[in-house]
Formats: C-alpha cells, structure tokens, sequence
C-alpha cells in the first residue's frame, strides 16, 4: 500500500472549508433526512419495493424490454431456458464465435450454457482467477473471446439497464472486453426506478456496516445498452472501448 | 496548474468569429446537444422536469453549506472501505500526490478516462516530466492530447475539430492512412489504446459524484473507457473538485436524472460505475488501490462569497455552453483556461484569480439562457452582473475593468435616465448630433469619440424622433381609458 503524506492533514483541509463558509465544527442544524434512516426504516423501505416490484411484474417486465430495447439493447424475450439456450447459441453461430467468456453466477445453474455452446463448437468458459500469475493469460484469453455473458444482478425498467455487482465469480472484465455482451435477466432480477435501487444497496450496506463490516461490495456497474461516443463531428458510434453489440435475454420465468 | 491564457479572451475572440471552420462545428454542436436537451425534457414533461431540478437543487445547497461535514464523512468512508482519500490546497499539491502514489508504485503506464480536474491541475505534463506514458482514452481527450490542444468544451473536449482535422491527425501522428470515416477513426482508436488499457499500472479518472454516506466514487460515461480504467490497472486514482460530494447514496437518483439529459440529451448514459474502495480479498479483478485525491485550488475562494457559492452547485453538464449566444460564436478556446462558457465565466476567476480574468464575467450578454437550461437551477446572469460589480467598484486597477471616463459616461447616463426632462434633451441633442451620420437609422461602426468601443463591434441607433414617453402617452388618450 502507497503510503503518502503529501497533501495537507484532513482536519486542516476541513478547517479551511469551515472557514469559507463561517461555520463552526459541528453537524447540519436540521440533519438531512436520508441520513437519519435507521436500520428498520430501510428494512421497511426495501420490503415495500419488493413487494411492490413483485405486484407488478408482468407490466415491469414488458416496460423494461420496451426501454431497454430504446436505449440500444437488442432484448429476446424468452419463455423459458430452452428459448433462451437457442438464443445464445443461435448468436454465437451468427458470430462465429468459437471462445464465448462467461461469468460464474447462480444464474448458469439453470442455464447451463456451456454445454449448448459446446455443442455448436463454441468452447465457453468461466473468467475466474486462480492467483496473480494467471491474470495475464485470462487477460489475453478474454481479449480473444468473441463473446462475454453475465447474469444480472438488477435490472431497471425506468432506464433500460442491466446493474452488475463485480466480486467473486463476476469479473469486471467480461462484460466490457469483448465486442458482444449477453445479460441474462430473471424475473427475479427487475426493479421499477433509481429509487428502488438504491433502497435496496442502503439497506445492504448498512446492514453490513451493523454487522462491522461497512461494505457492500467494491464496484456497481450500470450498463445501457453498447459503447458508444459522439466526440467526432457528435456522430454517434457504437463499439468504442467496450461492447458495440449487447443483448438482454429477459426469461419470464427460471 | 494548466497554463491560464484568460487575458487573451479579446483578440482570442475576434480570432475566433472570424474561424469558418470554427463556427461551422459550433453551429452544429450547439443546436444538436440542445435540441436533444428539450426533447428529453419535453418526453418526462416540464412539471417533472422542474420537480427534479427543485430536488437537485435542494441537495446541493445543503451539501455546500455543510461541505466541512460531509467531506469528513466521506473520507472516514472512503478508508472504511479501504482506500485512500488526500486532501489537496492547490493544484501543485494534487499534482504531487498523484507523482507520489506513481513513484512509489513504479508505475510506467497511466490510462486516463476524462476529467476536468486533471486538465485543471495540468496532471499530464508532471507524470511525463516524470518519464511516465499518458494515455487520455475518451475518444476527445485522446483526439487533443494527440494534437496537444486543450479542451473546448465540458463534455465534448473535442467539439471545435472537424472529421477532416482529426483525419489530419490520425495520419500525421498514428501513421495510420488518412480517413474521413468517423467508424472507421473510432475503430483506430479502439485499436490504438485496448493494449494500453491491460498494460497500464495507474488508471486515472475524473468523478461526477462522491457519495459521502457509502465513501463511493461514481462516473457516468458511454465509451467504456472509464470502466476500463478504473478496472484493468493494479492503482486507481480518482480525482475530485471538493464540491463533488453528495451526502447519501438516495441523492444519486435524481442526478443521474438530470446529468445525462442536459449534457446530451441521453435519458441516461451506456455506463455508470461507482467505485467503493479497492478490489476486495475474494474480488475476480479490479485495482489493489484506491486513492481519492480531494482539490480546493481556489474552491474555497467561491465558496466564501455567498454571492458566488452556488457557482459550486455545478454538475459539468455543459447545457449552459450549449445555448449561450456568446460560446455559440467564439468556442471554448477563447475563455483562455479549462472551464469555457457561462459558468466557466465564474470558476475561472475564482480558480485563477478575478485579476487573472477580468474578461470574463464581462462576455456575457446577460440573456439568462443559461439559467434556464441549467439544472441546478444556477442563477448564473446574478453572478455575472456581481462580478461586474465588484470590478467597477473594486480600488484595485488590476481587477477594474472600467475605466474613469467609462465611470463618468455610466453616471451621466444614470442622472439622464432618472429626469425625465433631462432624457427628453439628452434624446433631442443626441438626434440632433447623430441623425447626419446613420443611415437607416444606424450609426455603422463610425470611429466616434468616447463611444468608439461599442461601435466598433455594434451599430448605435439614432435616438427615436418621437420617444416611448410621448407615444404611450398618444395611445393612451386615443383609447379613451
């Protein structure tokens, strides 16, 4: 770990800004109500979404394929694992893809891909790490693959986007290294708005920090739809760094 | 700190207006980001619209009024979840925490995903003095970073260059043949940069929004070069203006509402990351460290005036570029420093100095499109006008931009306009003296004394033959109320 003492001390950097704004050292007069949320007043929260979330369903599901569907995604709605196997491989025969990278989730439990894939020559394997000495090859090796696939952690009908959590078995990697992302979504996985969202990680990360342990994971990614910039002449391209192609595989049911 | 050429904003404007080129790529990027803007607000309909901006608006008053508060609590964050957060006073100490954390991590190779501060702090030239590889990977950044230039813009860097000058570029400094193909000059950088990303030791990024509640760094982007950066590279810096903190992860929602629509009119943006800490134990990847370097560098100078501190409330969105008639006409290179436009106007002389940038709040015409289009709701025209008055009033001959005969002229004009029998001479007189000169009515860029600079660069009307006073007073009598 870099230990440097260069900039000036925390407490005097906090002192100066106190005194721009001629304060004295204590906390806002009226405390800002988010952040007087207690533990039972998340909890409630959540559960609210949930259930609401759950209530709606149906009417979630299809506004998140419509959206998703704007904002660039190409959504395949599937019935059920079958339909969504026959996506995946129809694509990667599209493709040409004969390296298909996926992350280790739950979700390939019921969906057991590689074995599809295996059966159309695409050899599609798990972006896990064994140790420092191997980051460079699954580097190289996801470089090369035509083909990343992720589950979803949530997934917003208000936006269109699929949220991933990176951590154990999830890479952040694979879902922006090669030129053709495939979330899968279970029902499961949809929530309605931002809000909803971020009630759920608040809860998670104050339960965590009650249990002393003030965590709730290194990285969130939203992602909506592919790569893409306008910085030349603002015409849009897609596939800049990451992804040009993305596909939402929506299963109405596990 | 980046070279400030603020006292150039005169000639570097009428340079600028006169620049074809230039004028061409301002007229398209100015009603295509603004156009989408409305749209975008038009689909969630104005009321909701103004619901959010209240929301937005609301938060970061109370976050700046309590900013002591809440950077303490994002820093005790920050280290809970691992990381590093460094306090920097000015743009020398920033610089020298980021060389540091580069030097004792041997690093040899920085990916870089945009940020405005570190076009502020100048960061790129200390790392290369220092024997390290740059790389700015928004497609922008890299565009003038190739051609060192600076940015023009908050959210496009690159607006000001044509597809034939970025062609240009590409071939004289990639060696790549010489294409017009905006695909097709996306794919070289696509291809220029991938091995860079996986090589790098430091990746380096700007950040929208800090959550002080979680000690998260969050940066919305659409290339993906900001995942990759804050991704692939063993270190992460994450640099930051110290007014960037959001007190909890709920305040997120309706900035990331708000931001993407007013800078490209995108409901929302291909990606949003929030960095909390370094990669943990059992993570597949990610950066083993984290640092947050936290910059004043003349913050604290804003946030002092009451007058200027909602200067501070700014998300960098870039509308209020997007629809000021005077950035439409001259770019962002003009301004002379990092941040261009309306609001830059205001950062820039309080970052650089008002001394530095007397110019400034005075290339404005005071039309109020960008309070309009801000949405924070920044009341930026008030601002503007306070600066001004500070200049006229200030005893310093450094800061005044007036000079005595202008003061005399403004107070002859303020005792003129408030006797309604000395204007009535004064417009007779003035016709009088006026009239043999115009024709239509106008006075045309006449070399007049005491007046010659406004009629260098504008005609001057011949006062009225019949004044407002006397024709209200006709229309009155001849409605019979």
């Amino acid at each position: 770990m870099s230990m440097v003492n260069i900039g000036i001390p925390t407490a005097e950097f906090l002192a100066s800004v106190r005194e721009a704004l001629g304060r004295a050292d204590e906390p806002p007069a009226s405390p800002y109500a988010p952040l007087q949320d207690d533990l039972a007043a998340l909890t409630e929260r959540a559960e609210t979404v949930r259930e609401r979330v759950a209530r709606e369903l149906p009417d979630l599901s299809r506004r998140l394929s419509e959206t998703a569907a704007l904002r660039g995604w190409n959504v395949a709605r599937c019935g059920g694992v079958e339909e969504a196997l026959d996506y995946v491989v129809s694509l990667a025969k599209q493709l040409g893809a004969t390296s298909v990278a996926r992350s280790e989730q739950a979700v390939f439990e019921s969906v057991p891909i590689d074995a599809a894939l295996a059966g159309v020559g695409a050899m599609c394997w798990p972006v896990v790490y064994h140790g420092p000495d191997c980051r460079e090859a699954v580097r190289r090796r996801l470089a090369e693959s035509g083909m990343g696939i992720t589950g979803a952690d949530y997934a917003i009908a208000e936006t269109g986007s699929v949220i991933v959590l990176p951590r154990q078995g999830l890479s952040r990697l694979v879902s922006v290294v090669p030129p053709v992302h495939v979330a899968i979504v279970r029902p499961q996985d949809i929530l309605d708005t931002l809000d909803d969202l971020f009630a759920l990680r608040r809860l998670e990360f104050h339960q965590n920090a009650a249990r002393g342990n003030g965590d709730m994971g290194s990285y969130l990614n939203f992602i909506t739809g592919p790569s893409r910039t306008a910085d030349i002449e603002q015409t849009i391209v897609v596939g800049v760094h990451g992804p040009r192609e993305v596909h939402m595989v929506l299963l109405d049911e596990e | 700190m980046a070279e400030v050429a603020t006292r150039e904003f005169v000639p570097a404007s009428q340079a600028a207006v006169r620049d074809e080129q230039l004028r061409q790529a301002l007229r398209r990027a100015g009603s295509g980001f603004d156009g989408t803007r409305r749209e975008a607000i038009a689909e969630v309909t104005e009321d909701v619209w103004e619901d959010w901006r209240q929301q937005a608006r609301s938060i970061k008053e109370h976050t700046i009024a309590h900013l002591d508060y809440y950077l303490a609590m994002l820093e005790r964050n920050v280290r809970a979840a691992g990381g590093q957060a460094h306090f920097a006073r000015d743009a020398a100490q920033a610089n020298a925490i980021v060389s540091e954390i580069a030097r004792q991590q041997g690093v040899r190779t920085v990916t870089k995903s945009k940020s405005m501060v570190s076009e502020e702090l100048g960061l790129n030239h200390v790392l290369e003095e220092q024997g390290i590889d740059v790389f700015e990977t928004d497609l922008g950044e890299y565009i003038i970073q190739l051609a060192e230039e600076t940015p023009s813009h908050l959210v496009a860097p690159a607006l000001h260059k044509t597809r034939g000058q970025v062609a240009q570029l590409f071939a004289e400094q990639l060696g790549v043949p010489y294409s017009e193909d905006i695909e097709e000059m996306a794919r070289i950088a696509r291809v220029a940069l991938r091995q860079k990303f996986l090589e790098a030791d430091m990746g380096i990024s700007g950040a929208n929004f800090l959550v002080a509640e979680t000690g998260s760094l969050v940066i919305i982007t659409n290339e993906g070069n900001g995942r990759l950066c804050t991704s692939a590279p063993r270190i992460h810096v994450g640099l930051a203006g110290m007014e960037k903190v959001i007190p909890s992860l709920q305040d997120l929602a309706v900035f990331l509402r708000l931001l993407p629509r007013s800078a490209t009119g995108q409901r929302i943006t291909s990606y949003m990351s929030m960095v909390t800490g370094p990669r943990r134990a059992d993570d597949e990847d990610g950066p083993e460290e984290f640092h947050l370097v936290i910059v004043d560098n003349g913050r604290s100078r804003l946030l002092q005036d009451p007058a200027l501190r909602e200067s501070l409330y700014c998300i960098r969105c870039g509308a209020c570029l997007n629809v000021c008639p005077i950035y439409q006409r001259v770019g962002g290179h003009a301004y002379g420093w990092v941040y261009p436009g309306p609001i830059g106007s205001i950062v820039t002389p309080g970052l650089v100095g008002v001394a530095q940038a007397k110019d400034l709040p005075n290339a404005s015409t005071l039309c109020g499109a960008c309070r309009d289009a801000c949405p924070v709701q920044i009341n930026i025209p008030r601002m503007l006008l306070h600066l001004r008055r500070q200049q006229a009033e200030s005893d310093d001959t450094n800061q005044r931009t007036v000079s005595d005969t202008d003061k005399a002229l403004a107070q002859g004009f303020a005792t003129v306009m408030s006797s309604p029998w000395l204007l009535r001479l004064g417009r007779l007189v003035g016709r009088a003296l006026t009239a043999p000169l115009a024709r239509s009515g106008k006075i045309r860029q006449t070399r007049l004394p005491l007046v010659s600079r406004w009629t260098r660069a504008r005609d001057l009307p011949v006062p009225a033959g019949r004044s407002f006073r006397d024709r209200w007073r006709d229309e009155l009598s001849k409605g019979g109320n």
